[in-house]
């Protein structure tokens, strides 16, 4: 039993050193500066209104513009092939003009993370995420069962922290999850 | 006479047990009362009852059990007409505190029961509804056939009656307007199934398989036809939607095609229906598992590699559905995702801004460079319009030619939607399901809707969500017709009262229809819409507000709230009677049309 554990526990390490590798990867490949053109300026303003007669009124203004999102989510697809297993990687940014709060801005095949809850346009900044955003330390995190997510910075051209990749790794893909 | 009044008083009534019996519309509570939102029908339980009904149809009716003590009991049916008896299960809804019926539990004949039902905890429970379904073939005999259901308790019996007069008219196996019942993946079986699921290999097992034909099978049986969305917003495919590929590029083919058949095999050549009232026909749409992340990778979108991929699968595709014959279903190239979900930089459904639509005609093209000309294979193009609905209707025509259209709105476009059906493009609408506490007519009302508007089909966007707990806190079924079984040892869905009640109004919608020629089709409406709700057909669809004049994108979902009229006749107006009111001037149609 033991050794069924130590063995358990040597593979979910080797998961990580796996992911993490990914996570360095993605700190050098994907360009902040693209990642800063995605959300429109429109969309962007939208979010930091609260509109009291119309409560999905951010979320249906939400928009991108096409060509930054589309280079940046091949870059993170890219970067996903070199996970050991079906992992996923989304961008996050912290939300400009509110402090205390990030949005997802791209998320890709297999819809896993440990931060999203589903629709959420935005949520408030998690402690993980504000380490890396304020440090440039790469975090791991396994905060659900069964997944390992490595925070890694993504800088603009200026050396500054605009956003951060979730690297996320489930152990046992549930193939009916997420289709919906 | 005095005598032979109380005799026949107390024929039905036996050692305090009571059986009476009401219209289907009508529903009761646990205590034997009428349910609040149906009392407007002003119909009270009789000892008798006479319905009229044409062949190839189905007559419902409800019997009431009554027993102020605990008492045990058997019902039988017996008559010249084939019977299908269902207990109501009585839903707690914690927001009133009220219960009502609607889960339908298939029980056989003769059926030996308890009042007070031990399963449903009703406490101080005083009556136990049943629905009675009485089919009609088409081959039935013209004239009248009683049915008699009889009451043992206590070692006494008692009976009610219902006499069916059948007329000549038939009801035709086509259906005036489509009644869709949409659904997302199958992670909810697990919830839904907890004793199957648990099996190991479950999924994808001949089990899993036998329970998503199950649902297609009861939406089927109810004149209705089922979807089931096999993506997520990110594109992953279920691995029973889609067959499995392998390759990238140049090489990306289909490797297995083992569990798509199993799941579409059956319902592209029918014989999942086969044992049905309807007989085995191939089910008449599908979404296919296309989506910007299959069968090509986005990482190649935009470039060779994306076309190469996408055309390599679909013409597998094409070939795999030629070769086995599956050439009655329309395939739905359909896209469901939207930008504000991240995955993509694009809405596919309710798109909201049109810089989105040159996506869908990039997707046109590679469609048809994926199609060989003259395929037996039907594609259809679909999309679910509402902000953009107008522009989309103008700028994407020749485009999307499977249009679904949000509801409300699609009123103020009324015009330009008829023009694409005129066209030859599909047009339905879309909206959600009347949840259980409203009057028990308005689960007729969007059928009812799409015939006045003239256009082909409804889609209620969501019908197998019960919730956690619909059987003890149940929160109103707004999101399903059907209910999973496995709690009464039933490997699949059961009915509801209100899937019945569509059904019903189905088949006499579908009755009514074959009368536009000799009446005149504005004629018909201009009836029903008197008889169903005091109103006017043009009362059925939302004009054109002065809102419609500005952009879309700038427009919010309380502007479009305000721009809606406000009628109280297809609200809070409207009654539980207003069906039968409908299905009366069929009935008076079809013996007219007898003479």
């Amino acid at each position: 039993m033991r050794v069924f554990v130590l063995g358990l526990a040597m593979a979910a390490a080797g998961f990580a050193a796996d992911v993490q590798f990914v996570a360095e990867a993605a700190t050098a490949m994907v360009d902040g500066e693209l990642v800063k053109q995605i959300q429109t300026a429109k969309s962007a303003a939208s979010m930091l209104k609260k509109d009291p007669r119309d409560p999905w009124a951010a979320s249906d203004n939400y928009d991108v513009n096409h060509g930054p999102f589309v280079a940046v989510k091949k870059s993170l697809i890219r970067l996903s092939r070199l996970c050991p297993g079906p992992c996923d990687l989304n961008l996050w940014m912290p939300l400009a003009g509110a402090p205390g709060k990030v949005q997802v801005v791209i998320r890709n095949r297999h819809e896993i993370s440990q931060f999203w809850v589903w629709g959420a346009l935005t949520q408030d900044m998690f402690p993980e995420m504000a380490r890396v955003l304020a440090s440039g330390e790469r975090v791991t995190v396994r905060k659900r069962a069964g997944m390992v997510s490595v925070l890694t910075p993504v800088r603009d051209s200026l050396d500054e922290i605009v956003a951060l990749v979730e690297v996320v790794l489930q152990e046992k893909v549930d193939p009916q999850e997420n289709v919906q | 006479m005095k005598l032979g009044v109380l005799a026949l008083a107390a024929a039905a009534v036996c050692a305090g047990a009571d059986l009476t019996v009401l219209p289907g519309h009508v529903r009761v509570d646990p205590f034997g009362q009428i349910t609040a939102a149906d009392r407007g029908a002003g119909v009270a339980p009789a000892r008798s009852m006479v319905v009229e009904s044409a062949r190839a149809a189905h007559v419902s009716c409800r019997l009431v059990v009554t027993s102020a003590a605990a008492a045990a009991y058997t019902l039988s049916v017996s008559g010249g007409v084939e019977a299908e008896l269902f207990r109501e299960w009585f839903h707690f809804l914690p927001k009133s505190k009220a219960y009502i019926v609607d889960a339908l539990i298939p029980v056989a004949l003769p059926a030996a029961a308890q009042l007070p039902a031990a399963d449903n905890k009703v406490a101080g429970q005083t009556a136990q509804s049943y629905w009675l379904d009485l089919w009609v073939p088409a081959n039935a005999r013209a004239g009248a056939e009683k049915v008699t259901v009889v009451l043992e308790a206590g070692g006494q019996k008692s009976a009610v009656t219902v006499e069916v007069r059948v007329l000549d008219a038939r009801v035709p196996d086509k259906d005036a307007v489509v009644m869709d019942h949409n659904a997302y993946g199958t992670s909810w079986f697990g919830g839904q199934y907890p004793g199957l699921a648990k099996k190991p290999g479950f999924y994808l097992s001949d089990d899993f398989f036998g329970l998503i034909h199950a649902y297609h099978r009861v939406y089927y049986e109810h004149r209705g036809v089922f979807h089931q969305l096999g993506y997520g917003h990110g594109g992953k495919v279920g691995e029973e939607f889609a067959p499995r590929l392998e390759g990238a590029g140049k090489n990306r083919h289909v490797a297995d095609w083992t569990y798509y058949d199993k799941h579409y095999g059956p319902l592209f050549d029918g014989s999942a229906f086969a044992k049905t009232r309807r007989g085995a026909q191939p089910i008449p749409y599908v979404y296919t598992p296309i989506n910007p992340e299959w069968p090509a990778s986005y990482l190649w979108w935009g470039e060779p590699g994306y076309e190469r991929e996408f055309v390599n699968v679909v013409g597998e595709m094409e070939a795999h559905f030629r070769a086995k014959g599956w050439t009655k279903t329309k395939l739905e190239l359909f896209f469901n995702h939207k930008k504000r979900y991240k995955a993509f930089e694009w809405d596919g459904d309710e798109t909201r801004f049109p810089k989105d639509f040159e996506r869908f005609r990039e997707y046109q093209r590679l469609m048809k460079a994926a199609m060989p000309a003259g395929s037996p294979v039907e594609w259809v193009y679909r999309t679910d319009a509402s902000w953009q609905m107008e522009r989309q209707f103008k700028e994407l025509a020749g485009v999307i030619n499977f249009w679904v259209c949000g509801g409300g709105m699609f009123g103020w476009y009324l015009e330009e939607g008829l023009e694409r059906k005129k066209q030859g493009d599909t047009v339905w609408i879309y909206g959600g399901t009347p949840p259980v506490a409203r009057p028990s007519s308005h689960v007729t009302k969007e059928l009812l809707e799409t015939w006045m508007l003239g256009v082909d089909g409804f889609v209620r966007w969501l019908t197998v969500a019960p919730g956690a707990d619909p059987w003890f806190q149940f929160q109103g079924g707004g999101e399903t017709l059907v209910y999973p079984g496995e709690r009464f040892g039933i490997s699949g869905p059961l009915a509801s009262v209100r899937l019945k009640l569509e059904r019903n109004a189905l088949e006499d919608l579908a009755l009514l229809e074959t009368y536009s020629a000799s009446k005149g089709a504005a004629a018909l409406r201009a009836e029903v819409a008197r008889r169903y709700n005091g109103t006017e057909v043009k009362d059925w669809h939302a004009p054109r507000p002065r809102l419609a004049d500005g952009d879309p994108s700038e427009w919010t979902n309380a502007d479009i709230g305000e721009a809606m009229p406000k009628d109280a006749r297809f609200d809070e107006k409207l009654d539980a009677g207003a069906w039968a009111r409908v299905r009366a001037y069929v009935m008076e149609l079809a013996k007219e049309g007898r003479r």
